[in-house]
């Protein structure tokens, strides 16, 4: 009940991976987050789009997991973006750095719309 | 040798000297040293923030250096020990909310890393950083028992108004 409360789901738009992450992002986010970004790299995607829905919890340990994962993507060579955080978790990923390996969009539409022109 | 929570008080002194004396505005909860259980003090946290009027965008801020206070207490000071419990006290004063969380010191933080705690590479570092960045006040004190207290508090936006309590 208090420990797991993630979904992750993985889906193609276009030429972007879509991963999905509703709810709960924290300690018990990493395997889940590790597969969905081994399973963009399995399929060679040039572009993933993380989906942030009903995020109310994230924490430190979701956010260096997030850094992780991102931060090996941007090495890869794949283009990463944001969209769906709320104000608070926007301030937060900047805060910690994460903006310097991705950027951050208010809506799904946007964030593909400047993927594909990538 | 295990601790029994029961019979063993958290390590925290003078823990209610924050509580005004109206005991309607303290409450305090003690937690299972077990990750997920920082939500529920997270909830009540939000809930009692809430009445005294403090701005949704300040109970978020709140509410993750809370989550991040807790989880140190469970991971590094309680290293994980189920048995143990996390103390956590909110007390709401005419001119602010204090929150303090103290854990059973098995695994006392070093307060000097906490002082460095912009090294975020330090131990705790993530964590300590971000409470630093996102409340008013906070105190890092060594109890008495050998765990750690941290003290956080976030002002009241219109003191001497009329917000809820």
């Amino acid at each position: 009940m208090l420990d797991d409360e993630l979904r992750v789901t993985v889906r193609d738009s276009g030429p972007v991976k879509v991963i999905d992450l509703e709810g709960d992002v924290t300690t018990f986010a990493l395997d889940k987050v590790r597969n969905a970004f081994a399973e963009a790299a399995r399929d060679d995607a040039r572009s993933i789009l993380l989906y942030f829905r009903q995020n109310d919890y994230i924490n430190s340990r979701g956010i260096a997991i997030l850094i992780e994962q991102v931060h090996q993507a941007s090495k890869a060579g794949r283009t990463v973006a944001i969209c769906g955080l709320s104000d608070h978790f926007q301030n937060i990923f900047r805060m910690v750095g994460l903006t310097q390996y991705l950027n951050i969009y208010q809506t799904e539409a946007e964030a593909l719309a400047a993927l594909t022109q990538h | 040798m295990r601790r029994t929570p029961a019979l063993d008080p958290l390590p925290m002194t003078n823990d209610h000297a924050d509580a005004d004396t109206d005991e309607s505005r303290f409450l305090e909860l003690r937690l299972p040293s077990k990750l997920g259980y920082e939500k529920i003090a997270m909830d009540a946290a939000s809930a009692l923030a809430r009445r005294l009027g403090i701005s949704n965008d300040r109970i978020e801020r709140l509410r993750t250096a809370l989550a991040e206070a807790i989880i140190n207490a469970i991971e590094h000071g309680n290293g994980l020990d189920a048995e143990t419990r996390v103390l956590v006290v909110l007390s709401a004063r005419p001119d602010e909310l204090v929150v303090r969380v103290a854990d059973q010191g098995q695994r006392p933080l070093e307060l000097a890393p906490i002082a460095r705690a912009d090294r975020r590479d330090q131990v705790g570092g993530w964590g300590i950083w971000l409470i630093q960045k996102l409340v008013d006040e906070v105190e890092f004190s060594a109890a008495p028992g050998g765990g750690t207290q941290v003290r956080m508090v976030v002002h009241l936006e219109h003191v001497g108004g009329t917000h809820a309590g």
